[in-house]
């Protein structure tokens, strides 16, 4: 029976990374969507978010049977719990992709070039953050989860100067506000996306070690709680 | 809390042991620590063998007062033969011997002063499959005290431990029938209420569930957390799911030795070794 169990979970952890290679592609997708006017992209990442979603409720489904039959301890149960979380993770990312796709299709000709530069480093770098918090998942390599934590700052602050920017435009002029307020989507997407990426690299980590390091440092619960 | 087995030089084997002879001549090092304060069963480097065959191999551990402590591990590892040596009941076995120091707060068990009858009266013991006397189930209960020369009220220590046992709604209207006509499970509590009718301090527990349905399991299970107020539990058990569910602390043995001892979450959710890993999730064993 273990090793019938030992296979069961490798068929899941084979599943979910399977779920995350096509998560990272509708990202790559979505992101040229915002730069390119390649007709019909917007449309794909859209259909393929069912895909995702379909898989997300199997992989939930699988996890709960497991613990159920099985009880897991130790490895084997920080593995269930992590792919519990990552699984949310990666539909959360999708639905940002969605979001992104849905955005590019009315914005690309009227966005200010300078947006558009924003974005498309904004982007390289979420898409850098998932392959490697999803790769991290996928070899249990704790030594590349911890590139996530820097890029996501690097995010961050492009997404707080695109804001700047966008404040500072709609000062001085109210034209094209439309389109201003379709890169700010874009932005909150994007960095909502490398937060997804941060929190799989978060539970790569507790994975690997038991430890959760969420907000910022490991965070406990007192025995009288 | 991690108890890490540490090899203590000095020690002298032990001779065969008889029923009244302690079976082992130990020295205690002035450098070894003092018993800490809530410690309640102290073991240094101890290794019990069976003529030749070491089946325990010196094991260090701390088990601390009022709390429940499970012993897991492979058929073999020694488990059971640790937990029986804390109260010696290994001592009618002619070819075991013990090296080492086995304290009970503080008190040398196998050392010259130490009487055996005295320390299973407060270490109780409570086996794989219960074993009643075919006697009454009232007399089952108050026959220990009585040849200890109880002079309390008796009814009153039986219903006391009836009912730490969880098994006083059950019985109260039938204490002079045979302990015989319980089940399983009743039977088991009723061995449990047996034991602590004599006010142990510590009661010992051998894979107590092993021969129980579940519904009888989840009884002792719940009766285990309750006894933890006023006893210290030693469990042994093959069932990891129960040490997990019952036991604050739990130590994995493995082939003799004493591999982990840590907090019972810990060790079930990030062992710090990679046997007890193994162990836990059915990779071995």
């Amino acid at each position: 029976m273990t090793t019938h169990f030992v296979n069961l979970l490798e068929d899941l952890r084979r599943r979910v990374a399977r779920m995350a290679s096509l998560v990272e592609d509708m990202v790559q997708e979505a992101c040229e969507s915002v730069t390119d006017t390649k007709e019909g992209l917007p449309d794909r990442v859209i259909k393929r978010d069912n895909e995702v979603d379909t898989e997300e409720v199997a992989v939930e489904s699988e996890v709960i049977r497991l613990m159920a039959l099985y009880q897991p301890v130790g490895s084997d149960l920080r593995l269930l719990c992590a792919i519990l979380k990552i699984n949310n993770d990666l539909e959360r990312v999708a639905d940002c992709a969605v979001n992104i796709a849905e955005r590019a299709r009315y914005m690309t000709e009227g966005a200010e070039p300078h947006h558009l530069e924003t974005l498309k480093e904004m982007g390289i770098l979420v898409r850098n953050m998932l392959r490697n918090a999803i790769q991290s998942f996928v070899m249990e390599d704790i030594e590349t989860v911890h590139k996530a934590f820097v890029e996501d700052d690097h995010v961050d602050t492009l997404y707080e100067q695109t804001i700047k920017r966008i404040v500072a435009d709609g000062a001085a002029s109210s034209d094209g506000m439309a389109s201003q307020l379709d890169v700010l989507s874009v932005a909150k997407n994007l960095e909502r996306i490398a937060d997804h990426a941060t929190n799989i690299a978060e539970d790569v980590i507790f994975l690997s070690t038991g430890d959760i390091v969420r907000h910022g440092e490991a965070v406990l619960p007192s025995k009288e709680e | 809390m991690v108890i890490v087995p540490e090899t203590i030089s000095g020690r002298q084997e032990a001779q065969s042991p008889s029923r009244m002879t302690p079976p082992a001549l130990r020295l205690r090092k002035p450098s070894q620590p003092a018993v800490t304060s809530d410690s309640v069963i102290r073991a240094e480097g101890v290794t019990i063998r069976y003529a030749d065959f070491a089946a325990v191999r010196d094991v260090t551990i701390e088990i601390p007062d009022r709390q429940v402590t499970a012993i897991i591990g492979p058929s073999g590892c020694g488990k059971s033969t640790f937990l029986r040596a804390i109260n010696r009941m290994n001592d009618f076995i002619p070819s075991m011997s013990i090296s080492g120091l086995l304290t009970y707060r503080g008190q040398d068990i196998y050392g010259p002063k130490s009487d055996a009858v005295d320390l299973r009266r407060r270490i109780g013991m409570v086996f794989q499959k219960p074993n009643p006397f075919p006697k009454t189930i009232f007399k089952n209960v108050a026959w220990g005290a009585s040849i200890n020369g109880y002079r309390g009220d008796i009814h009153e220590l039986v219903e006391r431990a009836l009912r730490r046992a969880a098994i006083w709604d059950e019985v109260k209207d039938k204490l002079n029938q045979s302990a015989f006509a319980l089940s399983g499970g009743q039977q088991q509590r009723l061995c449990i209420a047996r034991a602590i009718a004599l006010e142990p301090d510590v009661l010992l527990m051998d894979e107590p569930c092993s021969a129980l349905d579940p519904i009888a399991t989840a009884r002792i299970e719940d009766l285990i957390d309750q006894l933890k107020t006023h006893y210290t539990v030693v469990l042994v058990t093959h069932n990891m799911q129960q040490a997990a569910r019952v036991s604050d602390l739990t130590a994995f043995m493995y082939m003799g030795e004493l591999i982990e001892f840590d907090a019972t979450d810990k060790i079930f959710t990030t062992p710090s070794e990679q046997r007890t890993q193994d162990y836990i999730t059915g990779r071995f064993g």
